[in-house]
């Protein structure tokens, strides 16, 4: 295989999971509107195409045609900048995520649909998806208004609470396959019975409630909380620079429904079928990553919001004792046997 | 190309190491670390630790800044003419030849350890895994280098311990004055 061969076949697969991800987002916004209708017994969005499917389209053109207002005594440069870095981590972390095993076609192995194949694809993750939090308080703080500032100073006091229980959890898993490659996580979990939602189920449960905390959702969303802070960290943001919060939100929420089933539901691999093809494994990932991308719909639409001493009481006083106490367990569990 | 990258992040990491130091507003000083904290993290990913450069991201850029950005909202540092008067006491005349003096004593004194020490005994200091870094360097900390690595994390506990006592003894003597 030559250079630009594989330059070529990791563009294809760039282009491929990168367009994914920013239509997953684009169609997300359309899901929740339809299933928040759905679940108050109203129709939705329906006028634009058919079922209303070109929604996102017709909004995206509506924000770019929108004026953008920048609040007077706003710091300019990191008032444009934040958008940005809200939307960005998301958008790399994606990068490592392995959605299918090697692709064998006419003989011929392309290789995981994968960008990377890191040694440190946990890490990576880690470290990228905690800077998605800069976009939220850079942006709350430069938009010089009490009600931003409130939403970012929650943020960040959330996010760091919450990272420490997804870390702790995470390694749990890190220590049941034993490695930080997340291929190798994956092949650690051929068939159902060795997936690690049945192995961790303490972690698995608690990695779930942090990835809503980390996305700044609903039950969670208290930085944009709008019966106390109008729009928490995004008041003062209008047009495309808004929508940029929100393609950010829903691609963390993709990145998070797809790091959940590479950790506990064994990636691509397809329930009682070991040896399936590449196309039925990729199938089989998208349709679990799917049920996650769902639940956080359900949970927005179903339960009220906490209030903002619970979670920190749950995410100091449960989660991080709980994590901490089931990591120790499985490490010693994994030496000795 | 790696030369190259090697020399502009190095040139990044002083010039916002700089920035720190001498930005006026405290918002600043952060975003210059925190880009100089990137630029470190390039320059160990080119060195090969990949490890090392995903630690510096996460722990520094992802956790410590943000607790430092925390505490500028909080007080509500950096908007512009509330300097407060003790920062500009701090810098006179006589307490910034002070800080010099110090700082080339303190840079004499580590010129002459590293002259003392000699060459580094390179080849000796790389793990044995090599190319696999992870097992390689945990091998490492948790094996011939477990002693320093427990007696950082006591260091580290303390002073988490005395910061704790320090905070909590200063809230007792507000009460008590103010009863």
């Amino acid at each position: 295989m030559s250079t630009w061969e594989g330059f070529l076949i990791a563009l294809v697969k760039t282009v491929v999971i990168f367009g994914t991800v920013v239509q997953v987002a684009a169609l997300m916004t359309l899901a929740e509107r339809k299933f928040s209708a759905w679940m108050q017994y109203r129709i939705g969005p329906n006028r634009v195409g058919p079922f209303g499917l070109l929604q996102p389209l017709a909004d995206g053109v509506k924000f770019i045609f929108k004026e953008e207002l920048t609040p007077d005594g706003a710091n300019k440069w990191l008032f444009r900048a934040a958008p940005i870095l809200a939307a960005l981590p998301a958008m790399m972390t994606i990068a490592v995520i392995p959605f299918t095993p090697d692709i064998v076609i006419g003989g011929r192995n392309f290789g995981s649909l994968a960008v990377a194949d890191l040694d440190v694809g946990i890490l990576y993750i880690l470290a990228l998806g905690g800077l998605a939090i800069y976009g939220v308080i850079l942006g709350g703080w430069a938009s010089n208004s009490k009600y931003s500032l409130m939403g970012s100073l929650r943020a960040s006091a959330q996010m760091i609470s919450y990272e420490l229980t997804l870390i702790l959890t995470i390694l749990a898993v890190v220590v049941m396959s034993g490695s930080l490659n997340l291929r190798e996580i994956v092949e650690s979990q051929p068939t159902v019975g060795h997936w690690h939602i049945w192995t961790q189920p303490l972690a698995f449960v608690m990695f779930v409630v942090a990835t809503f905390a980390e996305t700044n959702r609903h039950p969670f969303d208290f930085s944009e909380c709008e019966p106390e802070l109008v729009g928490g960290f995004h008041t003062e943001y209008s047009a495309m620079k808004w929508a940029m919060f929100y393609i950010g939100e829903y691609s963390a929420m993709t990145m998070m429904a797809c790091l959940t089933v590479v950790l506990f539901l064994g990636g691509w691999s397809v329930p009682f079928w070991e040896s399936a093809p590449w196309f039925v494994c990729l199938a089989a990932f998208l349709a679990k990553t799917s049920v996650f991308l769902f639940l956080f719909l359900w949970v927005r639409w179903s339960l009220p919001r906490f209030r903002f001493d619970q979670l920190m009481r749950l995410g100091w006083k449960v989660f991080l004792p709980l994590a901490l106490i089931n990591l120790l367990v499985t490490g010693a569990l994994v030496s000795l046997f | 190309m790696a030369d190259a990258l090697f020399y502009v992040m190095a040139v990044a990491a002083v010039l916002a190491a700089l920035g720190v130091v001498l930005a006026k507003n405290p918002m600043q000083c952060v975003l210059s670390l925190l880009v100089s904290f990137f630029a470190l993290a390039v320059i160990y990913l080119l060195a090969g630790f990949q490890f090392l450069a995903a630690a510096q991201i996460l722990v520094y850029a992802g956790a410590i800044m943000v607790l430092f950005l925390f505490v500028i909202m909080l007080l509500n540092l950096g908007s512009p003419g509330t300097e407060d008067p003790t920062d500009v006491r701090m810098f006179s005349r006589a307490n910034a030849t002070l800080m010099v003096v110090v700082a080339a004593a303190i840079l004499f004194v580590l010129a002459l350890a590293i002259r003392r020490a000699g060459p580094m005994p390179v080849e000796n200091s790389l793990p044995e895994g090599g190319l696999d870094p992870i097992p390689g360097l945990a091998g490492e900390m948790f094996g011939r280098y477990l002693l320093p690595f427990e007696a950082i994390s006591v260091l580290l506990l303390a002073t988490a311990v005395a910061v704790v006592v320090l905070a909590k003894r200063d809230r007792r003597a507000n009460e008590e004055s103010k009863a």
